[in-house]
């Protein structure tokens, strides 16, 4: 186990460091920020001034090296547009970002698990197949369509939620319902083809032959062992709910890393993008480790690699 | 009866602090804007998100009345001493939110960094023609330009007051987190990527905003915008386009307000490529160009067509000038007479921000004509990268743009669009460069306007570029919101009304 997680924190830091690497290079491939920052009637002069500022007229060789020595003391650096520490800008959106993840997957599991559980075990009748239409409606709407719709309807007609905004928990509620639905399908058919996977094996068989009862049979016996699958994809669905979910957050006006995303690469603001990048680099390899060893709690048959049983 | 006179006394007295202490409106206020603003101090970035915010916290040396007018603010009276230099005689009793009076010597240092290089100021262009402010005492300041500059006072419109002793002792940044200025309201909080909240500022010298506490909220997009101000949770919102209005014209309880701007719409034309090169061609182009139906069936809400690059917004705006002919025959007849060289590609550059069903319609209607045009789109950095390049003749050769000096002046618009040693410029014609230069460079508003007359004249006879129409600023509102939207895009709340 111990040699599993230095192997595993080994590969985390080259990771890393690949990763901070290619976004470094591809974004100063894209072109230069200096001219979205200075007025309309900036001359020549004012941009190379600007330029200098930001430590843009240097080779890029030069300002790899001192982007690398930056890291190494934890120095994200500051953000172009506004001035201020990359880190406290992505500390001001992290909370709400986690709000609205965690948000989303509450609605995902708790609807998507049991529409799976029903989908799976009431497959022969006609009624589920309607339920499985729905599912496919529900991951099939658009966000900025359904969002809008969300919004006029219990926002404007009703006024039961605030439309737009974060703050309470009555803001949180629209905008989660909107991104959790989006994965709540993916987990319902996770879970139908999970279970319909052990339905059909022995064990199952042979505890029906013992006369254990339907419920017993899938709170026991099927639910604990199909678990694995909705383990690994809500590893991964943690890390996407995590980079931010852009529509989402523009149409519900929601203050996530998705927009701060989308608004940095927009105006070219690398340190801010270079930051974002590490944090969600960073999330996915802890997620991806976490759900490892969830597996084993789970199934004590799984080993970590390296460990001996 | 002493008695009596004494109790009415004392309830006057009772009634009149009651007033003193409830203000008469204690309202709460939301503007949604589109995104957070970048900056808070006005010395940074140049915004409209940033700028609707922090112009409400900050006195500007002067500013526009709504009649476009420049008005006196923290400087109460100027005077010319010589071609160079400004006299301003600075306001008393104007004071800083911390309670510190507000003196030249405040003027001087403001002026001072946003000039200096080393803070890095995107506004730096605006006011580096400035060489030197000095405070003569307390109340007088006085302003060095290099060469005469005409329109020191229009950019001066645009030039924020901060308070020295505050920004020399937390230093920019944490200026920028938590600003003080002497305007009608008070930095309040800032919920990094929701709202900034600002306050009344209860002992503002002029006139006090209606609104006790003011919230401005990051609201991307459009509908959501709308929809917040239906519901009430927003009671004005900013940029909306004309389908947005169509919806909240059916909608009770809510208005749209309007104003033309000072932005113009322009199509930029290459005058150093074929087949751009030639005049007919630019002659062609121009007519080729329905500009009323690009106003009238496009943008619908309550744009003009201009004939110049200027609006009445504008000094320098020429009265009747001779409308530009919308003739596609004649620019069919023009180009199929050029045989191969009308047959010269031309593509249109253009990025996101731009409104593309108007690049769509410049391209249909260009191709209508027999021009072989096209639409090429890229980022906006890019685009700005290739509309500024130092090679003048690889500039797009054609752009949709909309152009706003915030000066409401001509030279803040055509200058850096025809001069030849511009960044913007794709025209190279010594006579427009000396005009140009001669406007510019002296005071006489006579001599400016009669320069300016003159290059309209070479314009009508060059086409150098095409104007087409005068924007207009879209905000929705509530119904019990009074406010008269100027060509100058800002927000001033103390310039606002609240009826319950």
């Amino acid at each position: 186990m111990q040699l599993f997680i230095v192997k595993r924190i080994g590969q985390a830091l080259i990771a890393l460091f690949g990763v901070m690497t290619l976004v470094f290079f591809i974004q100063r491939l894209t072109g230069d920020p200096t001219y979205l920052l200075v007025p309309e009637n900036a001359t020549q002069a004012d941009i190379e001034a600007m330029r200098r500022t930001l430590g843009l007229d240097q080779p890029l060789l030069v300002q790899y090296g001192r982007f690398l020595w930056d890291m190494t003391h934890f120095d994200l650096g500051r953000s172009f547009v506004q001035n201020v520490k990359v880190t406290t800008i992505i500390a001001s959106r992290l909370p709400y970002t986690l709000q609205l993840a965690g948000g989303a997957l509450i609605v995902a599991l708790v609807i998507g698990l049991p529409v799976g559980l029903i989908l799976a075990l009431g497959r022969r009748f006609a009624v589920t197949r309607v339920l499985m239409g729905l599912v496919l409606a529900a991951q099939s709407m658009p966000t900025f369509w359904s969002g809008i719709m969300m919004i006029m309807v219990f926002g404007v007609w009703l006024g039961w939620l605030p439309p737009s905004g974060a703050g309470s928990l009555q803001h949180l509620i629209m905008p989660s319902i909107a991104l959790g639905l989006l994965s709540m399908a993916t987990y319902a058919r996770i879970a139908r083809s999970a279970v319909l996977d052990e339905l059909s094996k022995d064990y199952i068989r042979s505890a029906r032959a013992r006369g254990v009862g339907t419920g017993r049979l899938v709170t026991h016996h099927l639910l604990r062992n199909s678990v694995i699958p909705v383990i690994s994809v809500t590893a991964l669905e943690i890390s996407q709910l995590l980079a931010g979910a852009v529509i989402v957050e523009t149409v519900f006006a929601w203050p996530g890393l998705g927009q701060l995303t989308v608004e940095a690469i927009v105006s070219r603001d690398f340190v801010v993008v270079q930051g974002v990048v590490l944090l969600g680099a960073f999330v996915t390899i802890a997620v991806n480790f976490a759900a490892d060893v969830l597996y084993t709690v789970v199934d004590p048959r799984i080993r970590l690699g390296g460990s001996r049983p | 009866m002493t008695f009596r006179i004494t109790m009415a006394r004392a309830a006057t007295a009772l009634t009149l602090s009651l007033a003193a202490a409830v203000p008469a409106l204690a309202v709460d206020f939301t503007v949604d804007l589109v995104n957070e603003p970048s900056s808070l101090d006005p010395h940074m970035q140049w915004n409209p998100d940033s700028y609707y915010v922090y112009r409400n916290i900050f006195d500007n040396l002067v500013t526009r009345d709504n009649d476009g007018k420049i008005v006196p603010q923290v400087a109460e009276s100027w005077e010319q001493l010589s071609d160079t230099e400004l006299q301003m005689t600075i306001r008393e009793g104007i004071t800083f939110h911390d309670g510190t009076p507000l003196t030249a010597k405040d003027v001087a240092f403001s002026v001072k960094r946003i000039t200096d290089p080393e803070l890095g100021s995107p506004q730096l262009g605006q006011f580096n023609s400035i060489t030197d402010a000095v405070a003569k005492d307390d109340r007088t300041v006085v302003l060095t330009t290099a060469s005469p500059y005409p329109v020191l006072l229009a950019q001066l419109v645009n030039l924020s007051i901060v308070p020295q002793h505050v920004v020399e002792e937390v230093g920019d940044e944490a200026f920028n987190e938590a600003p003080v200025g002497s305007g009608p309201y008070k930095f309040g909080s800032l919920r990094r990527g929701v709202e900034v909240i600002l306050d009344v500022n209860p002992d503002y010298w002029g006139d006090k905003g209606p609104f006790e506490q003011v919230a401005f909220k990051a609201v991307p997009d459009a509908s959501t915008r709308v929809a917040n101000l239906r519901a009430g949770t927003a009671d004005l919102v900013v940029s909306l386009d004309s389908d947005q209005v169509m919806q909240l014209q059916s909608a009770s309880g809510v208005k749209v307000l309007s104003a033309p701007t000072e932005r113009i719409g322009f199509m930029g034309l290459n005058t150093q490529r074929a087949p751009l090169d030639d005049p007919e061609m630019r002659k062609a182009v121009a007519m080729a160009i329905d500009r009323e139906g690009i106003v009238a069936g496009i943008l619908g809400g309550g744009e003009q067509v201009v004939d110049q690059m200027a609006t009445p917004a504008h000094f320098g705006y020429i009265p009747d000038v001779a409308p530009i002919p919308y003739d596609p025959e004649a620019a069919r007849e023009i180009v199929e007479a050029k045989g191969e060289a009308g047959q010269e590609p031309m593509v249109i550059k253009t990025a996101p921000v731009f409104d593309q069903r108007i690049v769509q319609a410049l391209q249909q209607m260009l191709s209508e004509a027999g021009f072989n045009a096209s639409i090429d789109m890229v980022d906006m950095a890019t685009y700005l990268g290739d509309s500024r390049q130092e090679d003048r003749s690889k500039r797009p050769i054609l752009g949709f743009g909309r152009w706003s000096c915030a000066c409401q002046d001509v030279d803040g618009v055509i200058f850096p669009l025809l001069h030849s040693t511009s960044s913007w410029s794709r025209v190279d014609d010594p006579e427009i460069d000396a005009l140009l230069e001669k406007a510019r460079g002296t005071l006489d508003e006579d001599q400016r306007m009669d320069a300016y007359r003159q290059i309209q004249t070479r314009m009508e006879d060059q086409r150098y570029i095409l104007p087409l129409y005068q924007a207009v600023a879209l905000y929705g509102a509530s119904d019990k919101l009074e406010w008269t939207p100027t060509a100058n895009e800002s927000l001033f709340l103390n310039r606002m009304t609240w009826s319950e």
